[in-house]
């Protein structure tokens, strides 16, 4: 019976290069890292990682999520550490007693960006003034709308504005994807929308320089972003490796990380200024 | 126009490249996704034939139910899937103590729920149309209940092979188990599809497709050697 | 251990609500070769399907081999093997066919040699075919195939589902030969339904006769048909004729079909004294045969249009003197009636 034996050499083979295959994270300490979308989109945690093994030999290994979902892995105990940034909602989530010892790590800025005819005439304005003016036009604006940091930090600017978030305006567009996505859709309506400046590096470079949205508020102080270290509370988690979290925290808050990360340059432009205190 | 047909040029020239060099990267996703679907569809296999065959073959009581909830089982969206082997792994769920979680075996284990239900519906309904005068041949030979599922499943191997397929094609190319149970972790978890998620989210749209065309090329390697498997075994 | 091959006993099995079988008693002796016979439908398969073990009756008792049967081992189940009347094949080669039985058994010893002699015996060349695919037949080798991989169980019984029914006239000869030289040469336990009396009544010691899931008897089967007439006192009258008038106990239909036993049937050659509760026909004979290894006469009578069969030992026979074309008297008791 050949066609049988072809069949099971077929099987053994498929079975041999599973068991072959052993994972690389056998040897080692790891630590497991929740982290947001826009560090692990820019490049940045490929950028530390393997840094932070050569200096401790301890192997990071990040998950890119939102950081509604990367607090909600801290709070399940299923992962170590967390680098996130919301910082109103990190501080309940402290006092909460999920997290200890968080550290400022960084900041980067969000950016309003539209259309180059900018039919609401928002350049040059404050924050304030500008979500006032998109709202005053009804032009489209395009909104994360998936509870991610960013959509929190938009949400935060409409309550600084004054105004109540215009869920139900049929030109306030909630996507409920990711900024690249969102910008996207933005793109389409001819509209405006709040990313982060990296995204906006890496969308405008995929167009060749020449993006139909172009950045038209920017530097308000309200429009940063701050980064923060927490670690995971041993206390209520015990599996959690404390210990290796700590020496993260420490080693990205230390002087000469701090300085590579305001090194970091994404296509040529740097994204993050480091704040550690 | 012409920008989205770059893409997908500059898409295919990218996976050529990636395939030529066998960039690491991209070849330890293509190892997570090997490793993950092999696994998954081992024990959906492993699980699945079985069962199939007894609802293909045997009468009991509520097998017309179980069929049912088996069918159901098929529209069984990935995320859902994912959602549920989470809060099982987790380090708050039941099993949290196994850890599971961000591991290749935690996205085979989603990958089974996946699997399994087509395989079992897909095995039955081979194992259904079978001639009736087969069982009654295996049987008035000799065999006994274990051989006669055997030979049954042997005989409607090319249906059963179809099953495997459909099978595999759903778990290579599902993202929302892969994403949430194994959490896209470089070098370890990162699938082809997950790192394709990815690169779609930084906007590197080309080595999206770049990507999705070396999964295409491993899913046609697959179907390829088994057409030629079941060519010799026709001849 | 000379217990009987089977011993059947209050068997009762259907479909649903549908009775397929019904058997008071049911003896087959070992090494002896049994005939059932019967139109489609009269329960030949089911009891087949009974004999192989493949099938338990709803209700009844079936010894096999001096012990209980197990319906659902392996172990018994493996002395017996039923031939379908359309065979299936594996979809491997033929050697593969040949060899299953053997190999669920892990009987692997010199299996080539064993294939090439159970093909041998049905009249298969070995070389030409043990690496043909199942594909590569003609219906008369498909099924000298399945009865090989049957003959190498060396069973104790084998059953055989109208074995010929549905191959060629060389096919057939060679089926029906190595069936044969199975018994004659290993003792092997036959039962063959077949719609070939000619062939059942050579070879069989016994032939069954199934009607509507009942045994019917030894020999076939006189069917009277309506039209019935109710009578006054509640049995039944057939008026063939005004001369040939047959009354049966309890009316049913008017379209009911009553049996009659050709062993219930006695013959005269001059008109006998009608006693009560007998029934009296005058007919002609048309036919005579010897049956049953020559010690039974079957005699067939025409009675107004209407053909009757009677069987009766040589020894009375010759006492009656009787000739095809003479004139004779049936009798049989109201009683002998059946209805179907």
């Amino acid at each position: 019976m050949p066609n049988k034996k072809t069949a099971l050499a077929f099987v053994a083979l498929i079975s041999c290069l599973i068991l072959s295959m052993g994972g690389p994270a056998l040897a080692g300490d790891v630590l497991k890292m929740a982290s947001t979308t826009s560090t692990a989109n820019t490049g940045l945690l490929d950028f530390l990682a393997p840094m932070f093994q050569k200096d401790t030999g301890i192997e990071l290994q990040f998950v890119a999520v939102g950081t509604g979902k990367a607090l909600a892995l801290g709070q399940n105990c299923d992962v170590d550490v967390l680098l996130v940034h919301a910082p109103a909602t990190e501080k309940k989530y402290v006092a909460d007693g999920f997290g200890v010892d968080r550290k400022e790590v960084m900041y980067n800025d969000f950016v309003i960006i539209g259309p180059k005819d900018d039919p609401a005439k928002v350049k040059g304005l404050t924050v304030i003034e500008a979500l006032a003016a998109i709202a005053k036009s009804k032009a489209s604006f395009a909104s994360r709308g998936d509870n991610s940091g960013t959509h929190k930090k938009e949400l935060s600017l409409w309550a600084s504005a004054k105004m109540a978030v215009p869920e139900k305006d049929s030109w306030y567009v909630q996507t409920g994807q990711g900024m690249i996505k969102t910008i996207n859709v933005a793109s389409e309506k001819a509209g405006y929308t709040m990313t982060d400046r990296g995204t906006y590096i890496k969308y405008a470079d995929t167009l060749k320089g020449n993006p139909p949205l172009v950045i038209l508020v920017e530097g308000d102080k309200v429009l940063f972003n701050q980064y923060s270290v927490i670690l995971v509370n041993p206390a209520k988690c015990q599996n959690v490796k404390s210990d290796l979290a700590k020496k993260f925290s420490d080693w990205i808050t230390s002087e000469k990380v701090q300085k590579e990360i305001g090194e970091f340059k994404l296509l040529g432009k740097k994204l993050f200024i480091p704040n550690a205190k | 126009m012409s920008g989205s047909l770059e893409y997908i040029l500059s898409g295919f020239e990218k996976a050529v490249d990636l395939l030529i060099h066998l960039e690491p990267e991209t070849f330890s996703a293509v190892l997570a996704t090997v490793q993950a679907s092999s696994m998954s569809m081992l024990a959906s296999l492993a699980l699945g034939l079985p069962l199939g065959f007894v609802l293909g073959q045997t009468e009991f009581p509520g097998r017309r139910t179980v069929r049912t909830i088996v069918d159901t089982l098929l529209a069984f969206p990935t995320v859902v899937i994912g959602l549920l082997v989470y809060t099982f792994i987790s380090h708050r769920g039941p099993l949290g103590g196994l850890e599971l979680l961000f591991t290749l075996k935690g996205i085979a284990i989603g990958q089974t729920l996946l699997a399994l239900p087509i395989v079992v519906a897909l095995t039955a309904a081979a194992v259904e149309g079978q001639d009736p005068r087969l069982k009654t041949t295996l049987l008035t030979l000799g065999a006994d209940l274990r051989q006669s599922a055997r030979s049954t499943l042997w005989e409607a191997r090319f249906a059963v092979l179809a099953a495997a397929l459909t099978a595999y094609g759903r778990v290579v190319s599902e993202v929302g188990i892969s994403m949430m149970v194994g959490g896209n972790i470089k070098w370890h978890t990162r699938t082809i599809t997950t790192a394709i998620t990815l690169e779609t989210g930084k906007g590197e749209f080309g080595m999206g497709i770049a990507l999705g065309v070396v999964l295409m090329v491993l899913a046609a390697i697959v179907n390829l050697g088994l057409a030629f498997l079941k060519k010799r075994s026709e001849s | 251990m000379n217990s009987p091959a089977y011993q059947l006993s209050g068997l009762v099995h259907q479909y649903g609500p549908k009775t397929a079988l019904l058997l008071d008693e049911l003896n087959i002796d070992r090494g002896s070769i049994v005939g059932l016979a019967g139109p489609n439908g009269s329960g030949k398969s089911t009891l087949l399907r009974i004999l192989a073990l493949l099938e338990r009756p709803t209700q009844g008792r079936v010894v096999f081999l001096g012990q209980e049967a197990d319906f659902e081992s392996a172990r018994q189940r493996r002395e017996v093997t039923l031939l379908l009347q359309d065979p299936y094949l594996l979809k491997r080669t033929v050697l593969e066919n040949v060899a299953y039985g053997l190999r669920v058994r892990g009987d692997t010893n010199g299996l080539e040699k064993r294939v090439e002699e159970a093909l041998e015996w049905v009249g298969l060349v070995p070389g030409d075919f043990m690496g043909r695919s199942h594909g590569a037949l003609s219906g008369g080798e498909a099924q000298r195939v399945a009865l090989a991989a049957r003959l190498i169980l060396r069973p104790r019984v084998l059953l055989l589902d109208e074995p010929t029914a549905s191959v060629d006239t060389s096919s057939a000869r060679l089926i029906r030969e190595a069936a044969l030289r199975a018994r004659r040469e290993r003792g092997c336990t036959l039962v063959v339904a077949s719609h070939d009396q000619t062939w059942l009544e050579e070879v069989a010691d016994q032939t069954f006769h199934l009607h509507a899931g009942r045994v019917a008897g030894a020999g076939p089967i006189n069917l009277i048909r309506g039209p019935w007439q109710e009578q006054e006192n509640g049995s039944a009258l057939r008026e063939l004729d005004p001369d040939n008038r047959i009354v049966s106990p309890g009316f049913i239909k008017q379209n009911s079909t009553a049996m009659l036993d050709p062993g219930e049937v006695s013959l005269h050659s001059r008109p006998p004294q009608n006693s009560p509760g007998f029934n009296l026909l005058f007919g002609k004979i048309i036919s005579l045969n010897l049956t049953d290894h020559g010690s039974l006469v079957r005699a067939g009578i025409s009675v107004a249009g209407l053909v009757f069969t009677a069987c009766l030992d040589l020894e009375a026979f010759s006492r009656l003197g009787l000739n095809p074309g003479d004139p004779v008297w049936l009798t049989f008791e109201a009683q002998a009636l059946k209805w179907l």
